[in-house]
C-alpha cells in the first residue's frame, strides 16, 4: 500500500493525537503548533471529551479554533471556558490536574532527561542560551504524565552527556511521578520500557540504521519494531484543511530561512494588506 | 492608599530608578507595556542596573537589554514565542554580560504567594533531581515538618515598580485586562510602585475588573501601548513589526532599529 503522500510535521502530528486519549486533560505549551494541531486532531477523532489546559489565558477549553501566530489568542482566549492566573496556574491546578503535556526537548540523553536551558556546560558563558524551562522542572519531577517530541532528530539533540538536566525523565534521583512515556520524532517513535531510550516504531521511508545513526548514544530497539502506521487521508484532510490550514505547525520541523520564509507567509495570510 | 495620579508615560517613566527590580506585565507576545518601556528608553537618563522581574519576557525586555539598562533578568523564560529567540537577550546571555536568575513557572508562582502572605518561602515539590538547585544555590531545601519529605523552600519575589497594560483603567486604578492574566494581579499585589498604562481611562468602571486599584500609584493613558505584541480583543500581534527588528538584530544594527522605534507610533 503506497498511500497518500504526507510530510513529517503531518506524521508527527497524528503520532501526538494517537497519544491522547478521550477524556484526558491536555496541557499546551508556549509556541508549540504542532502539539496543538495534534490536540485537536485527537478532539475530532477518537477524543471528543478532551479538555485543553492552554498557557495562554491560563484556561480551559473545550472547544478549539484553527491554528494561528498573530491571532492565537482568538483560539485560547475565545474559546475557554475558565481562566486563573499563572500563579494559580503553576501552583495549583498544574499539581493538581497532572495534565498530559508534550514538551519539546534541545537536547535529551538516553533516561529520558532532558535540556532546555543552554548549549555548552559553562553556564555563565554558553555556547547557546535558550530562552528557558518554562514549567519543566516542575511537573517532570511528578507527574506520570509526561510526553516529548523532537521535529528534526538529530545527535545535536540526542545526546549522551547532557549540557544541564532541566526536565527530569528515568533518572534515580526522582521522587515522585514515573518520567517520561514516549518520546515522536520526524523519523520514529520510542518509549522507556526498561529504563532506556527505545525504538518502537520508524516512520515510512526510514530505516533503524538511520535512526541510530542520528542518535548520540546506542539505542535500544524493541524486539517487535515496526513501521509507524502513516496518516489516514481523513487526518491529512482534518490537519491540512480544518485544523492547521496556515500550516503554522511547520514552523515546530523548518528551520533557517525557510523558517523565516514560511513564518512571513503565515503572517501574510493573517493580517489584512493595509494592516502591515 | 490616595488616589493614583494621572500621568503621562514620561512622567510615569520616571518612577523607574537605577538598580530597580522592574516588574513588566503580559505574557510572552501578549498585552506586554511596550509604549512604557518606549517611555523608558527616551528617558535623558535612562535607569540602568535594572533587575528584570517577567514570568515570561519578550519583545519589551529585549529593547531593555539591548540598550544596556539590564543587570540581572527573572524569568522563566526569555523569548519572542513562534518569532524565535529573543536576539539581544540571547546575545548578552552568550557573551556573559547579563546575569540570569534562573526560575521556573513553579519558583515564580510560589515565590509571588510568599511575598503576599507575608512569608520568607513557600514549599514545593519542583526542581527536585534537576540541575536547577544546582544553578540557584539561594533556593534551599527544607523539611516538610509533618511528613519528613525534603521539599524546596522558594523564596519570596521582591518587586519595586511594576508595570501593567490593561485594555481600560479609570480614575480610581481599576483596571480590566482579558483573560490572558498572567502574574498582573500578584505584581500588582507585591510591587511598592504600581503603574497601569491603559488603551482607555475612563472616570469609573462600574463592571467586574481583573486589577483592584487599592495599590495602583499611576494611571497613564496609552493607547496602542502594547503594540507591536497584542492587545486581545482590540489589535492582534504586528508580527510584520517583530519581523523587522528581528531582522535588524541579525544585521548587527539593533542601534538603528531603536532610533526609528522610538520616534515612530507603532501601532
Amino acid at each position: 500500500m503506497v498511500g497518500e503522500p504526507f510530510t513529517p510535521d503531518e506524521q508527527l502530528a497524528v503520532c501526538i493525537a494517537h497519544q491522547v486519549n478521550d477524556g484526558e486533560v491536555v496541557a499546551q505549551g508556549l509556541a508549540t503548533p504542532l502539539v496543538a494541531a495534534g490536540y485537536i486532531l485527537a478532539r475530532l477523532t477518537h477524543a471528543p471529551n478532551l479538555r485543553f489546559a492552554s498557557a495562554i489565558g491560563q484556561g480551559v477549553c473545550q472547544d478549539w479554533a484553527p491554528l494561528g501566530v498573530a491571532s492565537i489568542e482568538s483560539l485560547w482566549l475565545g474559546k475557554a471556558i475558565f481562566h486563573t492566573t499563572f500563579v494559580q496556574a503553576a501552583a495549583d491546578v498544574l499539581p493538581c490536574l497532572k495534565a498530559k503535556e508534550f514538551f519539546r526537548p534541545a537536547q535529551v540523553d538516553a533516561a529520558g532527561n532532558f535540556n532546555n536551558i543552554a548549549f555548552g556546560t559553562d553556564y555563565h558563558r554558553p555556547r547557546m542560551r535558550l530562552p528557558g524551562t518554562g514549567g519543566i522542572p516542575d511537573v517532570t519531577t511528578y507527574s506520570d504524565e509526561i510526553y516529548l517530541y523532537v521535529p528534526r532528530h538529530s545527535r545535536v539533540t540526542f545526546v549522551k552527556t547532557l549540557d544541564f538536566v532541566s526536565g527530569l525523565g528515568h533518572s534515580e534521583k526522582r521522587i515522585r511521578g514515573k518520567g517520561v512515556n514516549c518520546l515522536v520524532t520526524d523519523l520514529g517513535q520510542f518509549d522507556w520500557a526498561n529504563g532506556r531510550m527505545r525504538l518502537v516504531t520508524y516512520h515510512r521511508g526510514v530505516t533503524v540504521e538511520r535512526i541510530q545513526a542520528k542518535t548520540g548514544f546506542d539505542l535500544e530497539i524493541a524486539p517487535d519494531v515496526h513501521e509507524t502506521p502513516p496518516p489516514t487521508s481523513e487526518e491529512l484532510h482534518l490537519l491540512r484543511e480544518i485544523i492547521d490550514p496556515l500550516g503554522v505547525r511547520l514552523l515546530e520541523t523548518l528551520g533557517g530561512q525557510a523558517r523565516r520564509d514560511h513564518l512571513r507567509a503565515v503572517l501574510e495570510a493573517e493580517t489584512p494588506t493595509g494592516k502591515r | 492608599m490616595p488616589l493614583p495620579e494621572l500621568l503621562s508615560l514620561s512622567d510615569a517613566a520616571q518612577l523607574v530608578k537605577s538598580g530597580d527590580t522592574l516588574g513588566l506585565g503580559g505574557l510572552m507576545m501578549y498585552r506586554r507595556p511596550v509604549a512604557f518601556v518606549k517611555a523608558l528608553l527616551q528617558r535623558p537618563n535612562r535607569p540602568t542596573d535594572l533587575t528584570l522581574l517577567c514570568f515570561t519576557a519578550g519583545f519589551e525586555s529585549d529593547l531593555l537589554v539591548g540598550a544596556g539598562m539590564v543587570k540581572r533578568v527573572r524569568s522563566c523564560y526569555f523569548g519572542l514565542e513562534a518569532f524565535g529567540l529573543a536576539p539581544m537577550f540571547t546575545e548578552a546571555a552568550n557573551a556573559g554580560q547579563i546575569s540570569i536568575c534562573e526560575e521556573t513557572e513553579a519558583s515564580l508562582a510560589l515565590g509571588f504567594r510568599a511575598t503576599m502572605g507575608g512569608v520568607g518561602f513557600m514549599p514545593g515539590f519542583a526542581w527536585l533531581g534537576t540541575d536547577l538547585l544546582r544553578l540557584r544555590p539561594d533556593v534551599k531545601t527544607i523539611q516538610d515538618p509533618y511528613t519528613g519529605e525534603t521539599l524546596v523552600a522558594f523564596p519570596a519575589l521582591h518587586c519595586d515598580v511594576a508595570v501593567i497594560h490593561a485594555v481600560k483603567a479609570d480614575r480610581y486604578g481599576n483596571a480590566i485586562l482579558n483573560n490572558n492574566l498572567g502574574v498582573d494581579l500578584e505584581l500588582s499585589m507585591i510591587a511598592g510602585t504600581v503603574i497601569v498604562t491603559a488603551e482607555e481611562v475612563v472616570e469609573k468602571i462600574t463592571e467586574e475588573v481583573h486589577i483592584p486599584g487599592v495599590r495602583v500609584t499611576a494611571v497613564v493613558h496609552a493607547p496602542g501601548g502594547a503594540a507591536p505584541t497584542s492587545c486581545y480583543p482590540l489589535y492582534p500581534i504586528r508580527g510584520f513589526e517583530v519581523l523587522r527588528y528581528i531582522d535588524a538584530c541579525n544585521r548587527h544594527d539593533f542601534v538603528g532599529y531603536l532610533d526609528s522605534f522610538l520616534v515612530s507610533g507603532v501601532i
